[in-house]
């Protein structure tokens, strides 16, 4: 999902003020019809977002299995998943998920937007189609696809390397701790690279020709000018694409979930996974942990909320 | 002019076996769905012999038909719901003038982006408390709630570019703002809507893990959570896991293709405008 903040919203929020005097008619019936109709919105938003939101907060400082009532207990989930080995292995798989997807994301959207925008635009529109399917299937389809591509036995992958003479190179790519996650990261670009390649070509669209004219009469050359002109027109877009990764990272779950479970032996487990798993996974009969889980919920909020920071920052800064 | 043919013919030969390898999962897919269940283990990738035999599998053993009917309804009701609710708020932020407007509008916004993994947990306990648990009821609200806020901050945008001066107009004909809304302001929006109308059957038709948590009755299942235990089922019978992915991704293709236009549109708008 594409949610921005900008400052901009909060600048212009002026707009479409209309200058009745207090208390006129025509005004009172404004105020009365602004509520009416944000309203039931508003209804939703407090019942299932925002009270949730606080609620995971609150039972992250209780422990409680989900029956009876849960028991206060200050920071100690917090203590605890510092001394959790699994939490802090979902920690470090989440960053370092989130930080090589960004990059990569960031770097191959600007690519291969700059080579769109290069190209006939009969091919660019027919690149732009291919590209951006893959990021409009569900990622349970994408997943359970990739898993079969996976596969250690008959999966395509083996059997392209052993068709081409690479047989030392057969894998089981998702069983070996370190495997598991190059191979969950070429998932997660594959489905992403399209969103951001869109992004970015419209990026390149608005950027004024006469900018690349005029530095072209000054003897700039291909390479001066997209250091020089491109790059630094795109950066509220790069802003918006780096943090848009990292938001997608740090709530990585629907792929890993269904293609690895958070295995093996925890080696792609995510904060996401593990979360779930202490809340809903007790197909073993232990009883769920949903203090300790809704801690879990807050570190994921917290990283959410510092994706957006980094963006507002990064549009700040883009702004001077 | 010279130069800038070798420029397009290079940036077309980088790009199209970028294409092929990023097509090669879907051509995959389709291939493995049409090919016969034992030569999947020895035969050559590209089958000799296509059948449509895995795609009567899917469609009977699992009873598509009916899994497939809840994702086309609860999709539809979803947005539809989220469209009244949207254009109505997005509607009063841009263009009424109410007290604490800007203040409830930034509360919506900060809260925008909250993945549902991190919310799972009290959404879970909310629906079963509610008694709304493993019913689809309980999913759309669940799914409307959530996806209100955003699309109210993309129609809150497509209303900000109508002109003040209209909407004064009509009310110094005296229209309430209700009929106002309808009649002058509905009729304008048509692109907006089809922008939220697009954004909304994707995420929807894609939703996975709120679906696979507050629905157990299997009936009730949409295609998603369905597909997620296909693949357990059917881990030996590739040809019909992968004619069931197929199947499930025919309509979003098919709606993604016919707009693709409002998609692009909406996503310059809710990502570049600012």
């Amino acid at each position: 999902m594409v949610t921005t903040l900008s400052r901009h919203d909060v600048v212009r929020r002026s707009a479409g003020r209309t200058s009745y005097r207090f208390g006129s008619p025509l005004r009172r019936s404004q105020r009365i019809a602004g509520f009416l109709f944000i309203g039931p919105t508003f209804a939703l938003f407090l019942a299932f977002v925002l009270w949730p939101i606080l609620y995971t907060a609150y039972l992250s400082l209780t422990s409680w299995g989900g029956f009876g009532a849960p028991r206060f207990v200050h920071f100690d989930n917090y203590s605890r998943m510092l001394h959790d080995p699994v939490a802090r292995r979902a920690l470090i798989v989440t960053l370092v998920l989130t930080g090589v997807t960004t990059a990569v994301l960031t770097f191959l959207g600007l690519v291969t937007a700059v080579l769109v925008n290069v190209v006939w635009s009969k091919v660019g529109v027919v690149v732009r189609t291919i590209l951006f399917i893959p990021g409009i299937v569900s990622f349970v389809v994408s997943a359970v696809l990739w898993k079969l591509i996976y596969d250690p036995n008959i999966g395509t992958l083996n059997r392209l390397l052993g068709a081409i003479g690479l047989d030392s190179l057969q894998h089981p790519w998702l069983a070996d701790h370190k495997t598991v996650l190059p191979a969950i990261i070429v998932v997660t670009v594959w489905g992403g690279l399209g969103f951001n390649m869109l992004i970015y070509f419209a990026g390149l669209q608005s950027i004024d020709p006469n900018l690349y004219e005029a530095a072209a009469m000054d003897g700039a050359n291909t390479v001066q000018q997209f250091r020089h002109i491109t790059v630094p027109s795109l950066r509220i877009v790069t802003g918006l694409i780096v943090s848009l990764g990292l938001l997608n990272g740090f709530k990585a779950f629907d792929i890993i979930f269904v293609m690895t479970g958070g295995g093996p032996n925890h080696g792609s487990e995510v904060l996401g996974t593990y979360l779930y798993s202490l809340a809903f996974g007790s197909t073993s009969g232990s009883i769920p942990q949903l203090g300790y889980a809704s801690a879990f919920s807050v570190v994921t909020m917290v990283l959410c909320t510092l994706a957006v920071i980094a963006q507002l920052w990064l549009t700040r800064r883009a702004d001077r | 002019m010279r130069t800038k043919w070798i420029g397009k013919s290079f940036a077309t030969f980088v790009l199209l076996p970028f294409c092929l390898l990023m097509a090669f999962p879907f051509v995959w897919m389709l291939l493995t769905s049409l090919r016969e269940q034992n030569t999947i283990f020895n035969g050559p990738i590209i089958p000799r012999k296509f059948t449509g035999v895995a795609y009567k599998d899917a469609w009977t053993s699992i009873d598509f038909p009916l899994h497939f009917w809840n994702s086309v309804w609860i999709t539809s009701v979803t947005v539809i719901g989220v469209l009244i609710f949207a254009t109505l708020s997005g509607y009063a932020f841009a263009k009424l003038d109410f007290p604490f407007r800007n203040t409830l509008f930034v509360l919506l916004l900060t809260t925008l982006m909250m993945p549902s993994t991190a919310l799972i947990i009290p959404l879970y306990l909310e629906l079963k408390s509610l008694g709304l648990l493993d019913s689809q009821a309980g999913l759309l609200v669940l799914y409307i709630s959530g996806s209100a806020p955003f699309a109210m901050f993309l129609m809150r945008a497509f209303f900000q570019t109508l002109p003040d001066e209209l909407i004064e107009a009509a009310r110094v004909d005296g229209g309430s703002e209700l009929t106002i809304f309808r009649r002058v302001i509905l009729p304008l929006t048509r692109p907006g809507i089809a922008t939220v109308v697009i954004f909304q059957f994707l995420s929807t038709w894609n939703e996975f893990l709120i679906a696979n948590t507050v629905l157990r009755n299997t009936d009730a299942l949409p295609l998603q959570p369905v597909l997620f235990t296909l693949m357990g089922q059917y881990s030996t019978n590739w040809p019909a896991l992968t004619a069931g992915l197929t199947l499930s991704v025919v309509p979003v293709v098919i709606v993604y293709v016919r707009m693709q236009r409002q998609f692009v549109a909406g996503m310059m708008l809710g990502a570049v405008k600012n």
